[in-house]
C-alpha cells in the first residue's frame, strides 16, 4: 500500500506538461534546419542548411503536413523571414538573400541580393542568424571562424592576418559582430564580440538578445542583451570596430590583461552553466503573453540536450539580469533543438534541429505547472514566487543557496572559481506564494545556485517541477 | 538512392525536381541543380581572384595557452562564394558572385558533398576542409582578365530553372546565361547589356580529372554486399542503374558477360578486364549510344574494385 502511494505521488519529471510531436519532412529529405519561420497567411517555411526552403499549412495531425518545395540553392541559411507566401528573405553563407516566386507558380524565380559586404573565409562557422528590427530591417549576428577548419587563399572581403589569430577567428570583415541591416539592406556594426552566436531574439519591447556557445572566451553558455557599440566579450572581431587600434591582436591583448579586458567587455545578462543548464544554446524567444505558462519570460533551446532553459529576466539598476531553470527535459524531445517559434496563435511551440528534423510542443492544460515562477533579487538576498500554492508553509531547509564566479579566458569554457556557500539569515513569507530569502556574504558580480528540496509541493502534493536554479547577480539593488 | 530512381524513370519527385540533399546531387540536362557552397579552386592562376582578399598563413596557436606553436596554419584552394550549377553530366560549372564571371566547368559530374555533408557520422572529421569535391572531366578555367570593379546582383531562374545571372561592371549593368551544348567540353554562354546580346559557343579540352573523394572503404573481404555499397558510395548509382532502366550511361544489369557495341571499333566482351578499365580509364572506350567522356576515371582500392566485381557478376542475366 505504502509503495502503491509513493508511485501515484512521483509523477515523471516533465512528461506530463506537454506533448511533444514529431513533424516528419519528405521521405528522404535531411532533417537540417537552417531557420524557420511564419509567414502571415500561417504558413511554415523551413529552410534546411543543405539549401531547400519547404513550406506547409500546419495541420492538427503531424502526419498530414504536405511539405512543398518553395526555393532552393543556399549555402549554409541559418536565418529566414517569411514576409508572405510568394516572398521569403534568408541569410546565407555569402549574402542575405529575398527569393521571390514573380510568375506564382509556387516556386521562387527571381533571387535577389538583398543585403551583402562581410566578409567570409570559407569556414563552414561563418553562418549568420537574424532577427527583425522592427521597421523593416534587421539585426544579423556573424559567426566568427574555427581554427579547426582552414581559412580560403581567396577570401570574400578583406583579408584581416590579426584578424585571423585565436581559436575563433575574424579574419574577414564583421565575423563575430553582429550588423544591422535597414530596410534598404545597408548594412552597419551593431556591436562586437561574439564567438557563434546561433540565435538572435527582438522581443515584444523590443529589446534585443544573443546567445552564444561556451569555448574560447566563452565560460558557459551565456545570453546577452545587446546595445549598441558595446563589446561583448570575445575579442576576435574587435579588429573590426574602428575604435581599436589597428594591427593590434585582441587575444594577445587581452589573454595576459584580464583586468583590461573585465573592463572593455559587457557582461551576460544570464550565464548557464553548461553541463546542468544549456550546452549549446540556439535562438532565444520570448513567451507570448498569451501562451499559458511563463507567459512574456525567455526560452532557450539546448542544441545538444533534450531539454529547454527557461529564463526570468528583469532589470535591476536598469541593467537586464535574472535567473534560470528549465521549461522542458524530456526523452521525447530530441537533442539538437536550435530554432524555436510560437504558432501564429500563440499556443504551440515549433522546435528545429540541427539534424534530427521538427517537433511540436502543446500544454497539455492552461493549468501553469508547479514551479518557481520568478526568482527576483533582492539587496540581501532573493523573493521567490511559485507558481501555484504550497502545502506547506516554505522553510530554510528546504533551500540551499551557493555562489561563485567565471572569468572567460583564451581556454574552452571556464570552471566556477571562488565558490562559497551562502547561509540562509532569515525566510521570511511576503505573499500568498512568494518569500524573501536573506542570505549571508551577499554581494554583486557572483552567481548564485540555488537548490530547492524536491519534497516542496503544492496544495495538490505535486512536486516542484525543477530543483535547480541559476541567478546572474551581476547588479544589487541599491 | 530514391530520388536517383525517380530520375531514371523520368518521373520527378514529390517536389517536381531534383533536391539539392543528395550526397552526390545532380539535376538534368533540361533541369538543372544551382547550389550555393564553398568550392574546389583547382589550382587556378591567382589572377582570376583579383576582387578576393588575399589569405596569408599565420602561426598556429596551442589551444590550451593560446601561445604561438611550431608552424604555420594550412590554407585551402577553395572559392568561398560562388554558385555551382550542374545541368546532369552534360555540363557542370561554377559561377562566382565576387568576380561575377565563370570560373570554370566540367562535364561528367557533378560535386561529390561527402566531405561536407554528414552521412550518420561516418564522414565526419573525415578532411580538414567541409569542400565538396568535383566528379568529373574539368576542360574549362577561368584566366585573369582586365574588367571594371563586379558587383552581383543576383539571378532569376527560367521556368525549367535555367539561372540567368545579373551583375553590374563598372556603372554597367550586365546577365549571364550559361547552357549546355550537345557535344563534348562545349557550353554556350549569353552575355546581354540592356538591348544588345551576345552569344559564344566554347569548346575546350580536358585540363583533369576527378572522381570525388576517395571513400576508401574498409572491407576484410570482397562482398556481393561491400560492392553494392561501393556502388553507392561512390554515387555510381547516379549514372548507372542495376535494374535495366535508362541512365545516364549502361544499366549495369546484364552487363557482365555481354556483348557490348562501342564507338572506337568491333563490339568487346564485357569480361573482368573491361570492367575494370571501364572503372579506372572509363574513356578508352565508349559504350555505344552515350556520350564519350562523360565519366570520371575512379582511383578504388583493391578490395572495392573485387568487390565491384562481385557485384557487378551478381547483376549478370
Amino acid at each position: 500500500m505504502k509503495a502503491l502511494l509513493f508511485s501515484l505521488c512521483v509523477a515523471p519529471l516533465f512528461a506530463a506538461p506537454y506533448s511533444i510531436v514529431d513533424i516528419p519532412f519528405p521521405e528522404g529529405v535531411p532533417g537540417e534546419v537552417g531557420a524557420m519561420d511564419f509567414a502571415p497567411d500561417g504558413s511554415l517555411f523551413v529552410v534546411l542548411r543543405r539549401g531547400d526552403v519547404l513550406l506547409a499549412a500546419p495541420t492538427v495531425k503531424a502526419a498530414d503536413w504536405e511539405w512543398e518545395l518553395f526555393a532552393t540553392g543556399f549555402h549554409n541559411a541559418s536565418g529566414i523571414d517569411a514576409l508572405s507566401q510568394e516572398q521569403v528573405r534568408v541569410s546565407q553563407m555569402a549574402e542575405f538573400t529575398e527569393a521571390t516566386d514573380r510568375d506564382q507558380d509556387g516556386r521562387a524565380d527571381e533571387y535577389r541580393v538583398f543585403a551583402s559586404g562581410w566578409g567570409l573565409s570559407g569556414n563552414s562557422q561563418e553562418a549568420s542568424t537574424i532577427t527583425d528590427d522592427g521597421e523593416g530591417g534587421y539585426y544579423l549576428a556573424l559567426g566568427a571562424a574555427s581554427d579547426n577548419e582552414p581559412t580560403s587563399e581567396h577570401t570574400l572581403g578583406e583579408f584581416s592576418r590579426v584578424g585571423r589569430q585565436g581559436r575563433s577567428f575574424a579574419a574577414v570583415k564583421w565575423r563575430g559582430c553582429v550588423l544591422h541591416c535597414d530596410q534598404g539592406g545597408s548594412l552597419t556594426p551593431f556591436c562586437y564580440g561574439f564567438r557563434v552566436a546561433d540565435g538572435i531574439h527582438r522581443d515584444s519591447a523590443g529589446d534585443l538578445w544573443a546567445s552564444d556557445q561556451r569555448g574560447d572566451w566563452r565560460a558557459v553558455t551565456p545570453l546577452y542583451h545587446l546595445q549598441k557599440g558595446k563589446f561583448y566579450g570575445h575579442p576576435s572581431s574587435l579588429v573590426w570596430d574602428t575604435r581599436w587600434p589597428k594591427e593590434r591582436e585582441p587575444q594577445d591583448a587581452y589573454r595576459s590583461d584580464l583586468a583590461t579586458y573585465n573592463k572593455h567587455r559587457t557582461l551576460p545578462a544570464v550565464q548557464m552553466p553548461y553541463e546542468e543548464m544549456n550546452g549549446a544554446a540556439g535562438e532565444p524567444c520570448e513567451i507570448p503573453k498569451n501562451f499559458p505558462h511563463f507567459p512574456g519570460q525567455m526560452l532557450l533551446p539546448d542544441g545538444d540536450g533534450q531539454r529547454i532553459t527557461r529564463i526570468m529576466l528583469e532589470k535591476v539598476n536598469g541593467v537586464y539580469q535574472g535567473a534560470c531553470t528549465h521549461f522542458l527535459k524530456s526523452k521525447d524531445l530530441r537533442s539538437g533543438s536550435h530554432r524555436i517559434r510560437f504558432s501564429p496563435d500563440g499556443q504551440q511551440i515549433y522546435l528545429g534541429q540541427k539534424k534530427e528534423g521538427l517537433q511540436r510542443i502543446t500544454p497539455k492544460k492552461k493549468e501553469m505547472p508547479f514551479d518557481i515562477l520568478t526568482l527576483k533579487i533582492l539587496s540581501n538576498g532573493f523573493e521567490i514566487t511559485f507558481s501555484q500554492d504550497l502545502a506547506r508553509r516554505l522553510k530554510k531547509e528546504d533551500l540551499s543557496f551557493q555562489s561563485f564566479i567565471y572569468q572567460p579566458r583564451w581556454t574552452f569554457g571556464s570552471e566556477p572559481e571562488d565558490k562559497q556557500k551562502n547561509t540562509i539569515s532569515a525566510l521570511t513569507k511576503t505573499g500568498d506564494r512568494s518569500y524573501a530569502v536573506s542570505l549571508e556574504d551577499f554581494s554583486r558580480g557572483r552567481i548564485y545556485q540555488l537548490n530547492v528540496n524536491r519534497k516542496v509541493k503544492s496544495k495538490d502534493w505535486v512536486p516542484i517541477q525543477n530543483t535547480l536554479f541559476y541567478y546572474t547577480a551581476n547588479e544589487v539593488p541599491e | 538512392m530514391r530520388t536517383f530512381l525517380i530520375l531514371f524513370m523520368g518521373l520527378s519527385t514529390g517536389f517536381g525536381g531534383p533536391l539539392t540533399s543528395e550526397m552526390i546531387p545532380l539535376g538534368t540536362k533540361d533541369r538543372p541543380l544551382v547550389m550555393r557552397t564553398f568550392l574546389p579552386d583547382p589550382e587556378m592562376d591567382a589572377g582570376v581572384f583579383v576582387n578576393h582578399g588575399k589569405a596569408e598563413e599565420v602561426a598556429k596557436q596551442r589551444s590550451t595557452e593560446g601561445e604561438k606553436a611550431e608552424g604555420e596554419s594550412k590554407m585551402l584552394k577553395a572559392v568561398p562564394a560562388g554558385i555551382a550549377v550542374n545541368h546532369g553530366p552534360s555540363l557542370s560549372y561554377v559561377w562566382d558572385t565576387t568576380e561575377c564571371r565563370m570560373l570554370y566547368a566540367w562535364q561528367g559530374g557533378f560535386l561529390d558533398f561527402y566531405p561536407t555533408w554528414s552521412d550518420e557520422g561516418k564522414n565526419e572529421g573525415l578532411s580538414f576542409d567541409g569542400t565538396p569535391r568535383l566528379v568529373g572531366s574539368l576542360f574549362y578555367v577561368a584566366k585573369p582578365a582586365e574588367r571594371a570593379k563586379p558587383k552581383f546582383l543576383g539571378y532569376t531562374l527560367s521556368k525549367e530553372g535555367v539561372p540567368t545571372f545579373q551583375f553590374k561592371l563598372g556603372a554597367k549593368e550586365y546577365t549571364q546565361t550559361v547552357e549546355p551544348v550537345n557535344r563534348s567540353f562545349t557550353f554556350k554562354v549569353t552575355t546581354s547589356r540592356g538591348e544588345r546580346s551576345d552569344s559564344t559557343t566554347y569548346t575546350g579540352e580536358l585540363v583533369s580529372r576527378h572522381h570525388g573523394f576517395s571513400r576508401d572503404l574498409k572491407f576484410k573481404k570482397a562482398t556481393t554486399e561491400a560492392g553494392k555499397e561501393v556502388f553507392q558510395a561512390y554515387g555510381c548509382v547516379a549514372c548507372h542503374s542495376d535494374d535495366g532502366s535508362k541512365g545516364h550511361g549502361p544499366s549495369l544489369k546484364g552487363l557482365y558477360g555481354s556483348t557490348r557495341p562501342i564507338l572506337e571499333g568491333d563490339p568487346v566482351l564485357a569480361d573482368e578486364a573491361y570492367l575494370k578499365e571501364s572503372i579506372s580509364k572509363p574513356n578508352a572506350k565508349t559504350a555505344e549510344g552515350y556520350p564519350p567522356g562523360y565519366m570520371a576515371p575512379y582511383k578504388l582500392n583493391d578490395m572495392e574494385v573485387a568487390s565491384l566485381m562481385l557485384f557487378l557478376k551478381s547483376l549478370a542475366e
